[in-house]
């Protein structure tokens, strides 16, 4: 019975994830704005405060979509996947699209969008990479020029008091999220059904998300499905997809994922947007190089969030994905492989491309790191 | 300005002092000095370094100077053992494996003492310096400059502007080098004019035939990033500026046979195989304008000058407005302004594989000007640094093609 419940939970956090287009549809039917990010860098709360949905761009898994971005060949395939999409009309529900610059890719795809005009309107926003006081100042005052934006654009009225409630309802998120990390082990949610978590918390309105989490949260532990007793895996990944073929790889080759990390959700639970007087303000404290994006994060303390990640879920060994060409995240990658070695974490690359044949190709290695763990 | 009324200095003493091997020997005559010595990336405020006495070195230089004598392999070698994508811009890889192995193409490089960046440049300038202090263990400062669509707006500038106040704060207290007023309006106003005859040499090319010749300028720009601020640095432009002149005055043209085809060059110059240039030269081919030297390099501000009594707002404009950070359309702007000014005939686009902010979009200015202009474009791929998978023979093979079209789309 109360496993019947815990699959009803998920099965919403997965139709959640999977029925996004037709969710967002059916928001703008309601008469409100959708409003794209590109990556975890952008403060949904300004969104959510204006009225609009924020939604994070995400790959689906489709060749076709590649050759329609008509992008150059070394780019990521993650540009070129949403570039792809939007090309193809998936995201005709947008009404804006935001970029929080993490990488060159990112930035400048944005310049692409915006000569062809596919949606109303492209915002870049201006994201200092430091976190001091003037940066604060600076992005605080960026942040608010962009709540009068979205106003004009139709949305409701940022006004301080609206915007504290989605930053609590934000920060709430956040807690749960990491009450869910730390837990799902216990609650017996294997790590592809976890990703479905995450993924649904970067397209679903966050009043629903919270709803669901805590449902989840209430349904009693489990005992953990231990079919297989090989070693446990944290696995670092950025793209969605990729992560789940990886996780049925592992899986595969008797292993374990017992814990993920992701741009947007590592150490998110415990970085919330402090109470300030401005609450553009605080959301610059709360953003900058808090989310753990490639250089705009410090490497020590995300070297580090994984060692104790490591520890606490029982990972014996980590992996890091990245994706083929994404140059943002194979130079972080070199950064923090020094301190692996250092401090002894069993540790491997794979780099790849979001399709099921580029991943096939890694069994082999997956393979002989999971053997090479035992 | 320089008075009309002086000599301008000898050019060859000047080649002499500024060449890349000078400014190897200036760095270690300036470490035996106890000068501090700074790694710093493109876009970092150099005239302050000068003025407070700070020897700066550039990576990108290094790596960009160790490819075009062939000696990167090592290098990039050492970046691979590190587990470094091969997929990273090939001047952060040789820029670390110099950095590693503390080597030079001209030999051995001093311990820096502090490490400078532009995080603008690009996104990888955060990791790569981020990388080198944690290596080196030095103090590391990181001039910030969020990724924008209008580097000169005000509210931009002076945050720019409190960085580079800042970054003095950051070298007075790890140095104990002062910054002296007026060592940084020298610097300043040595820079503007170096900046200044840097703009006429590049304003000499609109001349039919231009006499300047981009195999000849992706060396002179050498001066602009290792001894900006100098005075030399200033004389070396004025000279070369007036043997252009005269060039010009006599009709002198580095196309062999006569200047048939006025090109541009997007993108930064294959180092590795810089007679990829040479060989448009042969065939009658100029280059007369590029964004790599038109618009990452001189006076970036909004009136051409720097302005020495104002040097850190300046600075701020100038730094602030940075090739790789600007939207697409701005780029385009330029291109069209450049193709009707210089009297383009057509358009090379080298995308870049390690170097995505630049590369990125070319495809849509390719299709704006294709639009506007209707000129032919030859685009090819490679990288500026690492020459792996590079064929001078297949390049040849292309530029043939390319120039065929021109021919005919010229009698047309
Ligand atoms: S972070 Fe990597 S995958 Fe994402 S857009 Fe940038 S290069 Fe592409
Ligand atoms: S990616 Fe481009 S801007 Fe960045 S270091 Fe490489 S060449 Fe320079």
């Amino acid at each position: 019975m109360d496993s019947e419940i815990q699959g009803q939970i998920m099965e919403k956090f997965r139709q959640g994830f999977l029925a996004r287009h037709q969710a967002c549809r059916q928001w703008k039917k309601s008469g409100r704005g959708v409003m794209g990010c590109f990556y975890g860098l952008v403060p949904r709360e300004v969104v959510h405060a204006a009225g609009f949905l924020p939604v994070q761009l995400l790959e689906e898994r489709d060749a076709r979509l590649e050759d329609k971005a008509r992008l150059l060949p070394f780019l990521c395939g993650m540009s070129k996947n949403i570039t792809g999409q939007i090309y193809e009309g998936r995201y005709e529900y947008l009404d804006g699209i935001l970029v929080g610059t993490v990488c060159d890719t990112n930035r400048h795809v944005l310049d692409i969008w915006a000569h062809r005009k596919v949606v109303p309107y492209l915002r870049l926003l201006r994201t200092p990479s430091k976190a001091d006081h003037a940066a604060w100042k600076f992005y605080a005052a960026d942040l608010r020029r962009l709540a009068r934006e979205l106003e004009q654009m139709g949305g409701q009225e940022v006004t301080e008091k609206r915007l504290w409630e989605s930053i609590e309802l934000y920060n709430q998120n956040r807690i749960l999220m990491e009450r869910f990390r730390s837990s799902r082990n216990t609650l017996g949610i294997s790590a592809q059904d976890a990703l479905y978590v995450l993924a649904s918390s970067l397209v679903m309105p966050v009043e629903n998300h919270n709803e669901l989490l805590r449902s989840l949260l209430q349904t009693p532990a489990r005992a953990w499905d231990k079919k297989s007793t090989g070693p446990g895996i944290l696995i670092c990944a950025m793209n969605l997809n990729m992560a789940w073929d990886i996780i049925r790889l592992v899986e595969e080759y008797g292993g374990r994922v017992v814990a993920d990390d992701f741009t947007i959700n590592a150490r998110y639970g415990i970085s919330l947007v402090p109470r300030q007087e401005d609450p553009f303000l605080a959301l610059a404290i709360g953003y900058l190089r808090r989310v753990p994006a490639p250089g705009l994060y410090s490497f020590q303390e995300r070297a580090e969030s994984l060692a104790q990640q490591m520890n606490s879920s029982g990972a014996q060994g980590l992996i890091y994905l990245v994706q083929l060409y994404c140059d943002a995240y194979a130079m972080e990658y070199a950064v923090l492989k020094e301190k692996f070695d250092l401090w002894g974490i069993p540790h491997m690359r794979l780099e790849a491309e979001d399709n099921s044949a580029s991943i096939q190709q890694l069994n082999v290695r997956v393979q002989s790191f999971l053997e090479s763990l035992i | 300005m320089q008075d009309a009324s002086t000599t301008p200095p000898d050019l060859k003493s000047m080649v002499k002092k500024l060449s890349a091997g000078a400014s190897y020997r200036r760095m270690l005559a300036a470490s035996e000095q106890g000068r501090p010595i700074c790694v710093a990336s493109a876009a970092v405020p150099v005239e302050v370094l000068y003025a407070m006495d700070v020897y700066p070195v550039f990576p990108e230089s290094l790596a960009a100077i160790a490819a075009g004598i062939r000696k990167a392999d090592e290098f990039f070698e050492a970046a691979r053992e590190r587990g470094f994508s091969n997929s990273v811009c090939s001047y952060t890889r040789c820029g670390l494996g110099i950095a590693w192995t503390q080597k030079s193409a001209f030999g051995p490089i001093p311990e820096p003492d502090l490490f400078i960046t532009d995080v603008s440049v690009c996104c990888l300038h955060v990791t790569w310096w981020a990388y080198l202090e944690e290596h080196f263990k030095k103090p590391t400062f990181y001039m910030d400059m969020p990724a924008t669509d209008d580097p000169w707006d005000p509210e931009y500038v002076a945050y720019y502007e409190e960085q580079i106040r800042a970054m003095v704060g950051f070298i007075e207290e790890h140095t104990g080098c002062r910054l002296h007023m007026d060592r940084l309006k020298e610097a300043v106003s040595n820079s503007d004019l170096a900046g200044l005859y840097w703009k006429k040499i590049l304003e000499l090319r609109r001349h039919k035939p231009s006499p300047v010749s981009f195999r000849n300028l992706a060396g002179e720009i050498l001066p602009l990033v290792t001894a900006l601020g100098e005075k030399d640095c200033a004389d070396f432009y004025w000279a070369l500026y007036e043997a252009y002149k005269q060039q010009a005055a006599q009709g002198y043209s580095p196309a062999q046979g006569g200047e048939r085809f006025r090109l541009i060059w997007n993108g930064i110059p294959i180092w590795h195989h810089l007679q990829v240039i040479n060989y448009f030269e042969e065939k009658g081919a100029n280059f007369v304008w590029e964004p790599y030297t038109a618009l990452s390099w001189g006076n970036k501000t909004p009136t051409g000058r720097l302005d020495p009594e104002e040097p850190f707002r300046t600075l701020a404009q100038k730094y602030t407005n940075i090739l790789t950070n600007m939207p697409l359309h701005r780029r385009f702007q330029y291109f069209d302004q450049a193709i009707r000014d210089y009297q383009v005939d057509g358009l090379v686009m080298f995308s870049n594989r390690s170097c995505r902010p630049q590369s990125i979009g070319q495809d849509e200015v390719v299709e704006m000007v294709r639009e506007i202009h209707g000129l032919p474009v030859l685009i090819f791929e490679g990288d500026q640094a690492d020459a792996e998978g590079f064929s001078l023979q297949e390049a040849k093979t292309r530029i043939d093609g390319f120039l065929e079209i021109l021919q005919s789309s010229k009698r047309g």
